[in-house]
């Protein structure tokens, strides 16, 4: 009796493979809605933070923060600065909305993207055309990634704020920024597994791993896809609406 | 009754597996201190001059190497870059990730059989156990009169974070990770898990997690108290950031396992159990995955938040910049109350389970119990601000969360109900796994009466934040989630291991560790309605006498661990040989050999009834 | 009617009438045994709450544990080998229609006791409080009174006046925690936390952070005293103004 090695079954089944396709895709199906469903728990904390933040709104200071402009100079110029006692007094910045029209760029091309791949979906169960299926996901992983680029340029341009108080120097955020950059972050994340899911679509199309009759792993792509689309555009909704608290 | 399945195998080799046959955990952990350096040696050039900061962010850089670095070394990138270029696994793949024909070498890699996940779960269980267990020991023995002695002030304090952290990890893992694994596939009469890798990829995810939590105490700890809340994590040092990472890593390892649990439930049961027919133990499984699927990410969010603000100083929990720490509290217990339940249900389940096949009658109230587990986890979802009662945070919310919390108490009453109800009137085998369910049944009541009296919020405000809270929670997580773990695996030992659990020593364990319980946590009570707070690392002298005590009860659970650790250890190797079926039960993971060839069935039961009939032809072996 | 059993059960009704009589017991002895001295209206209410809560409880406590005894007395198997098999009961709609609504009852008595004396304690608002100021860091408690120039470590009081504090932080969350007069409160950077409660005994009293903040969180504790409304002005008076 011991748990070294068990008995192999006679006919060789290794895997839970012999189950027919359908029953693997019904399991895969409910699997990535699982999956969704936590993804919509972890959406909704970040838009918690972004609305609790701003009701809360500590100090009056949603989109301000006492400091010096950290644009204006580099960190070392304020660092050595505030080490040299240089500094003139901190004033209240205020900083303005991320950029509305960048922000639904983002979101659109996600939609974009998600509407690409479920015509493509359609088109490779109608017409059984594996090639332009593999042409279509790779657009849309190429969606994907102009949508980071975009996204990291929203994210670079945050303002900072220098804060020198009790020789603790840093460039800082305001609380807006920071749910911002959080949000950003997620976005940008979220965008790169699409590119990955997009990509591998495409390359399994391209080498026939994916068909017009083995389609099933597309439509599961294609719900977290669209999940994430969604997603976005509820996000930008939020964040290009309910912004500064006057 | 399935027979047993023998089957010399053909050749002396496994086949298949690929670059999965040179990885295992110790490639795993090469390749994640390399991985960890390249991460370090990347943020020192690129961070060192943008700010203050910079060693924040060198150490989550660090810790994310590691953690790539780990995924890569033990094989958990293989399949989804196979899948990107096209490429599945084969049949003889996937026999070979199953741990086909690889000997004890299997537990130490990538497998995917469902069994050997299981037994990995319960080393890992024992591992943070034994980590959590000695930093209580140090703990207790630091408290045993007031004033400084073998640990100064920020170890101590650090150790009762991690002491803290480390616990709940275990605790989390104790009954669902083990048994949830081994045990219910099979209970269900399915081959596997609907995800095998994902499977794999749990139970190695928390290793590496738990790894930087341990890892906290070697880069000068965590003297920030486990609920880290915003301001005092923000002070923290480098071992915050460890904090921070590992809850991001461990939830990713809890996500994925509710994925799976559950999708194996619902879609993988064998023909004819339908849910009325499904084991309760099966039920439990399934409440408490959905439970953890809902609540885990508020923790990753909350950390992620907490690591932004220490690395690139946003102001999420910082009032100065406009955050509030209140932010963190919501987060935190967002997830924090649901997570007590993800915790006790599946030992609450497995006592079902046990209670049932001991007294030799069908689980009582079936149906209620099932109802009571789902209400419980539903309304751990509405309750979370009990934790906030005195935090100064919307007042005017405290009356409802009062009326929430208090409701939970009709359902965890019903536990009660079921589980006496089941021994009632029955023929009970009072063997090791029924024992420690006495034992739980003392403490549970306890721990669920203090817990109402925390509930009402003027009884809060002296009690919170003193030991009285303290003693509380560690009635129910020692003395009644330990209990129930405990229970289940004295209960499920013999399938794992084909031998009983030494009875003897089982039994001195228990009387040990109940008797210390009452004697540590009982005079504990006494501790906080004195007026003793909690995470005090010195304390004054109206409180030594019954901090003496506590220390002694301590002492006296850390020799019935022990002993129970040495039974574990000679039973599994050596222990009196059990058959397939020791306890002569209905459920299906007694009616398959021991141990359960790779695939569980040869042929998939058909269900016609459920497992709670015993009758005179209910013996057959 | 099988007398054995009528004669176990009866066994079982008296181990619960004891058992829920040493919890009564229990219930009234130890709170004022190991409470600290109770020194507000809001100290006394928590007093009886946790008193009249212990004894709502017993009963309970004490029913599930003469049930286990009961089982181990009466419904242990005994003999070698596998125990034969019970009588199969699945339901007992009596039982579980009781039990349910029993526990129903005193949950709904205990929400309507809390609740009833978390409005006691919000609505004692007077017209006139005295208002303390307090600022937690870390690890000192620091306490002014408005109106006046005074700023001071110790906490004095008048007796059976109520007091409303306002609490605040420096730094991190502290717990502000009056231990004898049963309230407490974080205080927190950036905000401004309100309890209030009325002391009503002459005597010291221990004020201890019971919010984990650091270091030296297990030494972050102030002295108080409640002391005639006479000498409290008088200790006012007798203050040296702070800068």
């Amino acid at each position: 009796m011991s748990i070294d090695s068990p008995p192999v079954d006679a006919h060789g089944h290794g895997d839970a493979h012999h189950d027919s396709p359908e029953k693997v895709d019904g399991r895969e199906r409910l699997g990535v809605w699982l999956f969704i469903g936590a993804d919509v728990v972890t959406v909704a904390a970040l838009l918690f933070t972004y609305l609790y933040l701003r009701a809360v709104n500590t100090s009056g200071h949603w989109m301000s923060m006492w400091g010096y402009k950290g644009s204006l100079h580099t960190y070392a110029y304020w660092y050595n600065a505030a080490a040299n006692g240089t500094l003139k007094a901190p004033t209240l910045i205020h900083v303005g909305t991320v950029s509305a029209g960048l922000q639904w760029l983002v979101a659109a091309i996600t939609v974009v993207s998600a509407g690409l791949l479920w015509v493509g979906e359609k088109g490779l169960r109608s017409n059984k055309n594996a090639k332009s299926f593999s042409a279509t996901a790779l657009v849309a992983a190429i969606l994907s990634v102009v949508g980071i680029i975009f996204a990291a340029v929203l994210l670079k341009d945050l303002p900072q704020i220098f804060v020198s108080v009790n020789d603790s120097n840093t460039m800082s955020y305001t609380t807006y920024d920071s749910a911002m950059m959080a949000l950003l972050s997620s976005t940008i994340f979220h965008l790169a597994i699409l590119a990955f899911l997009g990509l591998g679509l495409s390359i399994r199309a391209a080498r026939g791993v994916i068909s017009g009759d083995r389609w099933y792993q597309v439509r599961l792509v294609r719900f977290f896809w669209v999940w994430v689309a969604v997603s976005s555009v509820v996000a930008t909704l939020i964040t290009t609406t309910i912004t500064s608290t006057h | 009754m399935t027979t047993t399945l023998e089957h010399a195998a053909t050749t002396a080799q496994p086949k298949g597996g690929g670059l999965a046959r040179h990885q295992n955990f110790g490639t795993a952990i090469v390749a994640g201190v390399i991985l960890a350096w390249v991460g370090w040696f990347l943020a020192r050039h690129l961070f060192w001059s943008s700010s203050d900061d910079w060693s924040d962010q060198v150490t989550v850089l660090t810790i994310t190497g590691w953690m790539l670095g780990f995924w890569i070394g033990i094989g958990a990138f293989n399949a989804p870059f196979q899948w990107l270029l096209g490429r599945d696994n084969s049949r003889e793949d996937n026999l070979y990730y199953a741990g086909d024909q690889q000997g004890r070498a299997r537990y130490w890699k990538y497998t995917t059989d469902h069994k050997v996940v299981g037994v990995q779960y319960i080393i890992v269980t024992m591992g943070l156990l034994a980590v959590g267990g000695i930093l209580a020991m140090a703990i207790r023995t630091e408290l045993i009169t007031p004033g400084t002695h073998f640990v100064n002030q920020q170890v101590y304090n650090s150790f009762i974070a991690i002491h803290g952290m480390v616990m709940i990890l275990a605790l989390i893992v104790a009954v669902a990770g083990p048994w949830g694994n081994f045990v219910m596939p099979i209970m269900i009469g399915a081959r596997d898990m609907a995800f095998p890798r994902l499977n794999a990829l749990s139970l190695w995810t928390l290793v590496s997690a738990a790894v930087v939590l341990v890892g906290t105490l070697a880069v000068g700890g965590l003297p920030v108290g486990w609920v880290v809340m915003g301001t005092i994590a923000d002070q923290a040092g480098p071992g915050m950031d460890f904090f921070a990472m590992a809850i991001v890593i461990f939830t990713v390892s809890t996500t994925v396992a509710s994925i799976n649990l559950i999708t194996t439930i619902i879609t993988m049961r064998t023909r004819g159990m339908t849910l009325d027919r499904l084991p309760i133990f099966v039920w439990g499984t399934v409440i408490t995955a959905a439970l953890a699927l809902y609540a885990f990410p508020f923790f990753f969010i909350a950390e992620a938040n907490q690591i932004f603000d220490r690395t690139t100083s946003t102001s999420f929990y910082i009032a100065a910049g406009g955050g509030t720490t209140w932010l963190q509290a919501n987060l935190f217990w967002l997830m924090g109350h649901p997570e007590v339940y993800v915790i006790l249900i599946p030992a609450v389940a497995a006592l079902f389970e046990i209670s049932s096949t001991m007294a030799r009658k069908p689980v009582f109230s079936y149906r209620t119990a099932v109802g009571a587990m789902v209400a419980l986890a539903g309304l751990s979802a509405v309750v979370w601000a009990h934790h906030m009662f005195t935090s100064g945070w919307a007042p005017s919310l405290g009356g409802p969360f009062m009326v929430t919390t208090e409701l939970i108490s009709i359902p965890t009453g019903i536990f009660f109900l079921v589980l006496v109800g089941t021994l009632w009137r029955g023929n009970v085998w009072m063997k090791l796994p029924t024992v420690w369910m006495f034992g739980f049944i003392f403490n549970f009541i306890v721990g669920g009466v203090t817990g109402i009296y925390l509930s009402d919020i003027p009884l809060d405000e002296q009690l919170h934040g003193t030991m009285f809270v303290t003693a509380h929670f560690h009635y129910i997580f020692v003395g009644s989630v330990l209990f129930g773990a405990i229970a289940a695996l004295a209960y499920w030992f013999p399938k794992v291991s084909g031998r009983y659990l030494n009875e003897s020593l089982g039994r001195i364990s228990f009387w040990l560790v109940f008797v210390g319980v009452q004697v540590t946590f009982g005079a504990m009570f006494l501790s906080g309605l004195k007026g003793m707070p909690r995470r005090d690392a010195s304390y004054s002298f109206a409180f030594e006498h019954t901090n003496f005590i506590s220390t002694i009860g301590a002492y006296i659970i850390m020799s019935g661990m022990l002993i129970l650790l040495g039974a574990i250890i000679t039973s599994w190797g050596h222990g009196e040989p059990a058959g397939p079926n020791p306890w002569h039960a209905n459920t299906l993971e007694w009616q398959v050999p021991t141990p359960p060839p790779l695939e569980n069935f040869d042929v998939l039961p058909v269900i016609t009834e459920d497992p709670y009939h015993f009758d005179e032809t209910t013996v057959s072996v | 009617m099988d007398t054995s059993a009528n004669k176990s059960l009866r066994t079982f009704y008296w181990s619960w009438a004891i058992l829920t009589a040493v919890g009564v017991g229990l219930s009234l002895w130890l709170p004022h045994r190991y409470m600290p001295e109770a020194m507000s209206n809001d100290a006394h209410l928590t007093m009886t709450t946790l008193i009249l809560f212990s004894i709502s409880a017993a009963p309970v406590a004490a029913g599930v544990y003469a049930g286990a005894l009961h089982i181990l007395r009466h419904h242990r198997y005994t003999g070698d080998g596998v125990p034969p098999p019970a009588p199969q009961i699945r339901e007992n709609t009596k039982i579980l229609v009781s039990w349910i609504t029993a526990s129903a009852i005193l949950t709904v008595f205990v929400l309507v006791w809390g609740l009833g004396a978390l409005a006691a304690e919000n609505n004692s608002s007077s017209s006139n409080p005295l208002i303390v100021n307090v600022t937690g860091q870390q690890w000192v408690w620091t306490f002014a009174y408005p109106g006046t120039h005074v700023v001071s470590n110790e906490l004095y009081l008048p007796e059976n006046r109520e007091v409303e504090f306002r609490v605040t932080s420096v730094d991190v969350t502290h717990g502000f925690w009056l231990v004898n007069m049963g309230v407490q409160v974080d205080a927190n950077p950036g905000v401004i936390t309100t309890i209030h409660t009325t002391p009503d005994r002459l005597g010291v009293f221990e004020v201890r952070c019971e919010q984990f903040c650091g270091l030296n969180h297990a030494f972050m504790d102030a002295i108080g005293y409640v002391v005639s409304p006479q000498k409290f002005s008088s200790w006012l008076a007798s203050q040296p103004a702070r800068a």
